[in-house]
Formats: structure tokens, sequence, C-alpha cells
């Protein structure tokens, strides 16, 4: 008989728990929580990178501490992948299969997006910002990744067309790494000139692993470019800089949302950074704009740990998850996956801290429709790693 | 005690009954815990399991021809990319262009093996070492090869089953690995085992014996890089992505790590290193979800070496569990095998 008491019992509690949890309810949401899951590199390689996800952690414990979205607050779970893609499948197969994430934001690096963007697209898991300008999110679009990050070969237009229209240069090089990055700002720069009847004087290719620039550089020289585009590295960029410098090359140098940290690029550069001109996909650390004074006094001042800089790569972190947020909030208590997937479609020119984001209903034939952000502006370095404004947003066609 | 008295007996699988009664259990689990597990299991058994077959290939390498090599991770590259390669551009079946890759990744360790003849110990180390790092950048040249943007693995179909899932990709893998285990078993049984282990342990006197050195020697590399190769074809299943960046010399550098930790020159030894620091390697991150412990960790971390405190502590807490291990049993686990084996034979004297 005691037996059986106790198998009722247990029955009776089961049934009890799968009536709390709400049968069928979506993975990942309960009635207090969402759970939102992020990889990020803390060692490794890429560990500089590692900022972004700690950015996002401050903005979910600035959302909760004011009462989370609609009464469920947002619970973060980021992992350190080491940029390493077997440990990032690892990782977001036992979040996912373990805990269960509602979604994932951000996320470092093109090769651990890739190795796990299958899994989730097949699992209908929405994917919103991941940290790495690649074509690879957007074409063929997924109904479920929402790319944020800007296209590098869009900002390269930016730029090519600020040379042309505002500074009237009609010389324009290009240095650019040779894989996908530098390919992208390679078809921008010659897409745009095109436009104006001009071709780049220069295109010189480098490797991730070159050591030597000065062949590239004496390349440059030569062509007598009034304006050249640097679509590389951060320390390629530096490099190629520093050595024009040697080489008493005089040039307007230009440069991509990647290296438009200015006080870093000063700091590596030994002040020879000053006067590039960059492309910029968020505010400016020290700009006034409200929303990134909130963020820094309520997020960055409350929760970073001591030693961490208030710089783009800590609030990029924000920037890939503010649409992500906003269509949660939007989502109201219906917070399911196809709910989130319609809200994250119906944003139009919505405005955080990075330029106005809009997607459109999924169409497999049309990247865009995945593409968030298409604006930039440009920015200048002065002394002491300063950026003076140079140009409002403005969305590239 | 364990005196052989003929060849017969030293090449036997099942020394006795007890043998065929814990193998038999074993090969059940293996095959009931697919249904039982999440794929998040299924999938860290996979990576286990090539872990395994590298490690075993390596182990042949340097625990039985006592050679070193630092390069793995160029093999496993070649495995991986000559597997995807064949299988896309020259449309071959898996199950041909699988051992097709590790061959030439054996072609590959063939020539490696060439300056070994004449190389030692850390020369040897730091030859294969520029191997390694080599292979990655020649294949982030090559515009076939993706470059440095990568490959998407090409749906996989044996036969009329596709695999599409961890689990299908399981019950391919697993029987592969034992059937490699059994192979590299036997191969240590024969001739080549023994000329192998005369190599490592005087080179001298195994050439005075009649061991041809460069034929041992280069076939030792040829046949770790084949292990390696086809490792490498399978991992590239199991990421289903593969670009130059993840061959990395850590990775060359953990295959070794787990050799000496399973124990040099056994094949039980390569088997429980390579799944030990795989699943440390996977699973240490949790390290902060242990109460109070994890906590105190996190704190110490954040206060003393860096604010991304998490991830620091794991590889510290990694690296002192490899410095115990050979502190306290030089032989790797494989070693603590061993005594505890000895320890019960004798027990309770």
């Amino acid at each position: 008989m005691k037996r059986q008491g106790w198998v009722l019992l247990l029955a009776g509690v089961m049934l009890l728990i799968g009536l709390v949890a709400g049968v069928g309810a979506e993975e990942g949401v309960t009635a207090t929580e969402i759970h939102i899951g992020q990889w990020g590199p803390q060692t490794g390689p890429a560990a500089a990178w590692g900022s972004v996800a700690r950015g996002t952690d401050a903005y979910f414990k600035m959302i909760n501490e004011r009462g989370g979205i609609n009464g469920r607050k947002l619970i973060h779970h980021m992992f350190d992948d080491a940029y390493n893609p077997a440990k990032t499948k690892a990782g977001v197969k036992e979040l996912q299969e373990g805990t269960g994430m509602f979604a994932w934001v951000s996320g470092v690096g093109t090769a651990p997006g890739l190795a796990v963007r299958d899994y989730l697209m097949e699992r209908g898991v929405p994917w919103v910002g991941p940290s790495a300008g690649s074509l690879h999110w957007v074409d063929p679009p997924h109904k479920y990744l929402f790319a944020v990050y800007p296209l590098y070969a869009l900002e390269a237009r930016a730029l090519c067309r600020y040379a042309v229209a505002n500074m009237g240069k009609q010389k324009i090089a290009i240095i650019y790494q040779n894989d996908d990055y530098g390919k992208n700002g390679l078809k921008g720069a010659r897409e745009e000139l095109a436009r104006h009847g001009i071709e780049l004087v220069a295109e010189v290719p480098v490797n991730v692993t070159d050591s030597d620039l000065k062949p590239h550089v004496m390349k440059l020289k030569k062509s007598n470019a009034e304006v050249v585009l640097l679509w590389t590295t951060v320390r390629h960029a530096v490099m190629t800089v520093g050595i024009s410098k040697a080489m008493r090359f005089q040039t307007q140098f230009m440069s991509t949302s990647t290296c438009s940290d200015f006080p870093l690029m000063m700091h590596i550069s030994k002040g020879a950074w000053e006067g590039v001109i960059a492309a910029t996909f968020a505010e400016l650390p020290d700009s006034g704009y409200p929303l990134l004074q909130t963020y820094k006094q309520e997020a960055f001042d409350q929760y970073a740990a001591k030693g961490e800089r208030w710089g783009l790569f800590y609030y990029a972190g924000i920037v890939f998850a503010e649409p992500l947020v906003e269509a949660i909030r939007r989502c109201g208590d219906d917070v399911t996956r196809e709910r989130l997937v319609q809200e994250l479609e119906s944003l139009k020119d919505f405005k955080g801290i990075s330029g106005k984001i809009s997607y459109k209903p999924f169409d497999p034939n049309d990247p865009s429709c995945r593409q968030g952000q298409s604006q930039t502006f440009l920015v200048q370095c002065m002394a002491g790693g300063k950026a003076k404004q140079l140009t409002d947003w403005a969305t590239i066609d | 005690m364990d005196m052989k008295r003929d060849y017969y007996e030293d090449v036997q699988l099942f020394t006795s009954g007890v043998v065929v009664f814990w193998m038999a259990i074993m090969l059940a689990a293996l095959a009931i815990f697919p249904f039982l597990a999440t794929s998040y299991y299924i999938y860290m058994a996979n990576f286990l399991a090539i872990n395994v077959i590298v490690v075993i290939g390596l182990n042949i390498l340097v625990g039985y021809a006592g050679q070193v090599s630092l390069g793995h991770a160029g093999f496993f590259a070649i495995g991986a990319y000559g597997t995807v390669i064949l299988m896309t551009e020259v449309h071959l079946p898996f199950l041909v262009a699988l051992p097709l890759a590790g061959l030439i990744a054996a072609g590959f360790g063939f020539l490696l093996g060439l300056p070994s003849l004449r190389l030692e110990g850390p020369y040897l180390a730091i030859a294969t070492l520029g191997f390694g790092l080599t292979i990655t950048q020649i294949i982030g040249r090559i515009e076939l090869f993706g470059g440095r943007q990568g490959l998407h693995t090409p749906e996989l179909f044996i036969g009329p089953w596709h695999l599409e899932s961890d689990r299908d990709f399981y019950f391919l893998l697993i029987p592969l690995t034992i059937l490699l285990a059994l192979t590299a078993r036997n191969l240590i049984k024969t001739k080549v085992g023994r000329a192998l282990i005369a190599i490592r342990d005087a080179e001298i006197a195994a050439e005075t014996l009649g061991v041809n050195l460069m034929g041992y020697k280069t076939l030792a590399f040829a046949i770790s890089a084949f292990y390696a190769g086809v490792g490498g074809g399978l991992y590239a299943f199991v990421l289903r992505f593969i670009e130059p960046e993840i061959f990395t010399l850590l990775m060359s550098i953990m295959f070794l790590a787990m050799v000496v930790v399973g124990g040099l020159g056994s094949i039980m030894g390569s088997i429980t290193g390579a799944c030990l620091l795989s699943w440390l390697d996977l699973q240490l991150r949790n390290i902060l979800s242990i109460p109070y412990l994890g906590k105190w960790l996190e704190a110490l971390s954040q206060e003393w070496f860096s604010i991304t405190g998490v991830s620091n502590i794991q590889l510290i807490v990694f690296g002192a569990i490899l410095v115990l291990i050979m502190l306290f049993e030089p032989l790797g686990i494989f070693g603590f095998w061993i005594r505890a084996k000895k320890y019960w034979k004798t027990w309770p004297f």
C-alpha cells in the first residue's frame, strides 16, 4: 500500500509541475524569466572582443533593475568559447538543450557563428545580431537570423562618396585583407566609384599573416593615391599608416568601423592615427547622445568590472541586443518565437545607439530583409584620440 | 600472473570471461546511449570519439615509436579539407573520400617522417611545429579550399542512409572508432609494432638487429598521420563547417597532452586521456556553477587575474590538473590503472 502512495504522490507532483510550467509554453520563457544565450571569447586569439558579451550582460542587468520586460527578467547565459567553433557548438547545444534558451544574441566571430547557424535555424531559435560583418548571415537570409552589424561594403561606399563628393578627391586606392572582409570593402569601393565614373588607382591585397607591409605601401605610394582605404586588421592598418609616414607618403587614410575606436588606435599607433577618417556604426563613446549617456550611467557605471573600458567594443554588446529587447517588449505578454519574429520584422527605423534599424517580412530571395542596419556616419581622429564628427547619420543605398 | 606462453595468447583480444563480460556491457552502453542522451551529449561523445582516433594514432608515433609531433593539427586539417574537397569537387562518396583523405595525410606524414631520421627530441618538435603552422597558412591562401572564409560540408549520404543529426553520425563514428582502435592494437602486436618499440628503446640496437630505421620511422609518421587525417575528415562533419583558423597550434598541443596524460604506449591510455582532456576542455567552463566553490573562484579570478573572471580560472584549473597528474603518475592515467590492478590482485596483502 505504501508503495502505491508514493507512486500517486509522484504522479501528482509531476502533474503540478506540468501545470505550473504551463504545458506547451515557449522554450526559455516562464512567467518571470526570459532566457537569452550568448557566446564570446574571453580567452584565446580573439579575447579582445570578449567585452561585447560583458556589455550585453551589463545592459540586461540594467533592464532587470528597472523591472525587466513586462514583468519578466532577462536571464543572460554567456560562456567563453575561446573563438574555437567546436567549443561554441558544444556550449550552444548544452544551453539550448539543458536550460533552454528563448533566443540568442550577438556571438562573436564568423567561424564560431557558422558552426552553430544551421543548428539554431533548424530548431527555429531566433538569433539577433551576430558580431561579425559577414554576408554569411543574410545571404541567403534565414527566417530566425537577424543581422545588425552593417555590411562592410556599405561603409566603403560611404567613405568613397565622401572622398569624391565632399573632399573632391579623384585618386583613390585600397589596401584590403584577402578574405571576405576585405573583398566586401573592395566591392563597395568599386561600385561607388563606378557611379562617379572613376576607378581605383591601386588595389593591394594583404594576407592576415603578412608581417612586412613595405612592398604593399610602395605600391600605394607609386599610385600617387590621394586617399587610401584601409580594409585590414587593426594591426595591419596601424602598420600601413606608420610605414607611410616613414616613407613620407602623404595621403588621407580612411578605415572601417573595426578601426574606429580612436583612443585605442592612437595608443597602438603611437599617435600616427591622427587625421584618419573612419566609418562608424554606433554613437561615439564621448557623445552627448542621451540614450548613450543613460547606458553609461546605468549599465556601465553600475555593473562593469573594475578595469573595464567604456569603448565601442563594450557597448557594441548593447547595440546588438537593442533590437531583440525592443521586439520582446513589443511582444507584450505573448512572448513566443513566432511573435518575436513578427515583431522584429515590423521594426521600422528603430533607433537605439546605432543607426536606424529596419527589417522586412521574410523573403528567401532578398538578403536585405534580414540586414537591419544600413546607416553609418563618418568621424575623423583628432589629437588625443578625440573624434570629430564629419557627417550625420546617413542611409547608404 | 600475466605470463604469456605463446604468440596467440599475446594477440588474444579477450583474455578471460571477465573481459568479455565488461566489453559486452560497454558495447551495449554505447549502443543504448544515443537513445537516452540529448543531442548535446551525443555531440560531446562524437567530439570525444574523434579525439580518441587522433590520439591513438599519435600514440603510435609518440608512445610506441618514440618520436614527437607538434604538427598533428596539420594532418587533421589535411584530412578535414581532403574529405570535403574530394566529396564536393571530385564527387566521391564519403566512405571513399574519408580513407583517401587519410591516405593523403599519410603521404604528408611520410614526407615529414624523412627529417625525423636526422632530427631528435626538441629539434624534431620544432620541425613538426613548423609543418603544422605552415599547412593552415597554405590552405588559407588557396581559393579552392575556400580561403579564409572556410567551407561548408556537403550533405552526408552513405548509400540510401542520410546522416542528418548528431545521433546518425554517432552510429557511423563509434564503430569506426572501435575498428581503428582494434587495428592499432593489432598493429602493435605484430612485427611492425615490435620494430617501433625497438626503435624507441634503442635506435642503434634496433638497427643492428635488422630493423630498417628509415622504413619504420616514416611508417610510424604515415600511420599516425592517417589516423589524424581520418579524425579530421570526421571532425569536419561534426562541425559542418571548417576554416583554417580552427586548426591551431593549441590543437596540436592538446593532442600531445592527451597522449601524455593518458599514458605513453597504451591504447587504453589513449582512449582515457582523449576522453578526459576533451571532456575537461568542454566542461570546465561550468566550474562556476559548482555551489560555493564556483562563486569563490570567480571572485578570486576577478580580483587577481582579469576582469573576465570565469575563463581564466578555467584555464588555470585545467593546467593544474595536468601538472598534478604528471606529478603523481608520470605514466598517466594508464599508470593509475596498472597500480589499481596490482593493488587489487594482491589485496588484502
